[in-house]
């Protein structure tokens, strides 16, 4: 019986067409049970996120009706009643298995290499379990799936380093400082990129949030949400002594912090090491700062540097990523795939 | 020797690419220089029938062999595996330098202790510089990734080498830990000094015992200023990798002149 897969995702579809197909997960196994009730599918797995929706299938029709049966029964399911083009695509071995492969490593993914997906995917795939909807021909596609997708994380750096500024800073951190639990973190001018770089130290362990912003509310806001305390702007180098990470986002047309001016806190917080992150365009910081010993300054554009070149370490990585993947969906298959290109297959009835 | 260089050699490589990767052919040859170094030792035992550390030669390739053991225990551990690249390099330096034809006397006329403190003392300074120099490792270690991140370059994040504030606490233990030792050691040399001289020998300020209150007391000092006067981070360092590259290139020359120590 072959494998089938019909769906939508950030590839193929705007969120505003992606959200209409979504299924709750609590609607899926009875979703999964008229599927198979109709005789579309023998055994199916249903996985709906943020970024894509596709049922995988498993199927004793022909595969290519069996692709518009799953394709006419999405559209039905959901009462969508608008033109459909390009958005929903379907797939059928080998591109079906490739595509399983690929969306386990996360190589499908909006941002590359992410591993959010493997969770997603593998409680897809229990919840299809429990309720008795997969059967020999899914367990074995999706077990192997799992398995190709921790070979790739263990044998290629597709999943290394961070590609946004906030994980990068947190990883930065994470190179000065021996834990970052108990590291206590301030955040100067209340920005989102700040907050979101807050947000993900403090998950990391950090121990406090002190935020400074000359709208004493906003900072409030930030602080009811994220814990913490919030300080007047003008207040803020009073609470140096105590800080390990500061992120500053202000929208100050001078520096807010120089040499002359950190030097001294310095030496009353013993020379420990501080990281110094400027997020502000215009830079709040002065970059003679990074000149003091102990003291590590990062502005945008460098975290941005950074991140970009993970992304384009990852972006290499993928023809080792997929030259496993192909090995491994040749072996499953049991048949020469050599002439396959990978590419995927056209959306079905175009 | 030649299996060190070739360690060496490869850590230069592994340096350069900025210790991406778990270097395993690095812990392999340091394993192989080991079982080397261990045979030799033994065989050299063997053939003096006694313990092989009565010159500069044996106390200096003991020494390395204190360090390439505990490097490789530590290796055992993946996270510290990269040790080796710093340490293969000083491994070598240190083998280099025991092959100088006049560190390798003949064991002469000694004083006859009728105590084994001799040997414990020997031990105590030995364990000192072996603890200096895994220190020194992890100043070179810090200097490395703290240049990185001070200069914003990439390998800093793919590096493997610890966060810089855990190497300077092991640069720290590691110093405390080699200040005990000589100290320890140093406190010892009184009494052996009385048995010298109860043999009628006369003893009149050894080189060697003022250089090693020297040594103590710039160790002390390096302590002192980052415990009192936050002199922390690089200085620190510099401080301990600097100190150490002083022992390595005097000591051997203190020890040639120490009537005591022939």
């Amino acid at each position: 019986m072959p494998i089938v897969v019909t769906g939508l995702s950030h590839r193929s579809s705007p969120v505003t067409v992606r959200e209409r197909f979504a299924f709750a997960e609590a609607r899926i196994p009875a979703t999964l049970q008229i599927l198979r009730d109709q005789g579309i599918a023998d055994e199916a797995v249903i996985l709906s996120t943020c970024n894509r929706v596709e049922i995988y299938a498993s199927t004793s029709l022909d595969p290519t009706a069996a692709a518009a049966e799953l394709r006419e029964f999405l559209v039905t399911i959901h009462d969508y009643r608008d033109p459909i083009t390009d958005e929903i695509y379907s797939l059928t071995e080998p591109h079906s298995i490739h595509h399983l492969f690929r969306v386990a490593c996360g190589l499908d993914s909006m941002v590359l290499g992410e591993t959010e997906i493997l969770g997603q995917l593998k409680k897809a795939y229990d919840l299809a379990l429990q309720h008795r909807h997969t059967g020999s021909r899914l367990n074995k596609a999706f077990q192997r799936a799992f398995n190709v997708a921790k070979q790739v994380r263990t044998e290629t750096s597709i999943q290394r380093g961070s590609i946004s500024v906030a994980s990068v800073a947190v990883e930065l951190a994470e190179k000065i400082f021996e834990t970052l639990d108990g590291r206590h973190v301030m955040v100067i001018g209340a920005g989102d990129t700040s907050e979101k770089t807050a947000r993900a130290l403090l998950s990391r362990g950090a121990k406090s949030l002190v935020v400074a912003n000359r709208s004493l509310e906003r900072a409030e806001a930030i602080v009811k949400e994220l814990g913490g305390r919030a300080v007047l702007f003008e207040n803020w180098s009073a609470e140096f002594g105590s800080i390990d990470i500061a992120i500053s986002s202000t929208s100050a047309t001078t520096h807010i912090l120089n040499r002359a001016k950190l030097e001294p806190l310095m030496k009353a917080r013993k020379n420990r090491p501080l990281l110094l992150i400027d997020i502000a365009v215009p830079r709040d910081i002065d970059p003679e700062v990074n000149l003091i010993p102990n003291v590590y300054l990062y502005n945008v554009d460098d975290l941005q540097s950074i991140a970009n070149d993970y992304l384009e370490q990852r972006k290499e990585e993928i023809v080792r990523c997929e030259k496993i993947i192909q090995d491994k969906a040749k072996a499953l298959l049991g048949q020469d795939s050599s002439g396959n290109s990978g590419k995927v297959r056209p959306a079905f009835g175009q | 020797m030649i299996v060190y260089g070739i360690s060496m050699l490869y850590s230069v490589f592994l340096w350069r690419r900025g210790f991406r990767k778990d270097d395993r052919i690095n812990y392999a040859l340091l394993v192989v220089a080991f079982a080397l170094h261990t045979t030799a030792m033994v065989l050299r035992g063997f053939s003096f029938q006694r313990c092989p550390i009565n010159n500069l030669y044996e106390a200096i390739t003991f020494l390395s062999w204190t360090i390439i053991a505990a490097y490789l225990v530590l290796g055992l551990f993946r996270k510290f595996r990269f040790i080796g690249a710093f340490a293969a390099p000083i491994l070598f330096a240190i083998g280099v330098f025991a092959l100088m034809p006049p560190l390798d006397k003949a064991h002469g006329p000694t004083p006859d202790f009728r105590t084994d403190w001799g040997s414990i003392h020997g031990t105590f300074i030995l364990l000192s510089c072996g603890a200096f120099g895994l220190s020194a490792i992890a100043g070179a270690m810090f200097l490395t990734q703290e240049h990185d991140l001070k200069f914003r370059k990439l390998r800093a994040m793919f590096s493997l080498l610890p966060p810089i504030q855990r190497l300077e606490t092991v640069m720290n233990r590691l110093l405390i830990s080699g200040i005990i030792f000589l100290t320890l050691g140093l406190a010892l040399a009184p009494a052996l000094i009385r048995e010298v001289e109860a043999q009628g020998k006369e003893f009149k300020g050894d080189p060697i015992l003022i250089y090693s209150i020297f040594i103590w007391a710039v160790y002390c000092l390096l302590w002192l200023a980052r415990w009192k006067f936050g002199q922390v981070g690089r200085r620190f360092a510099w401080g301990v990798v600097g100190s150490f590259a002083f022992l390595l290139l005097t000591f051997w020359g203190f020890i040639l002149i120490s009537p005591l120590h022939q």
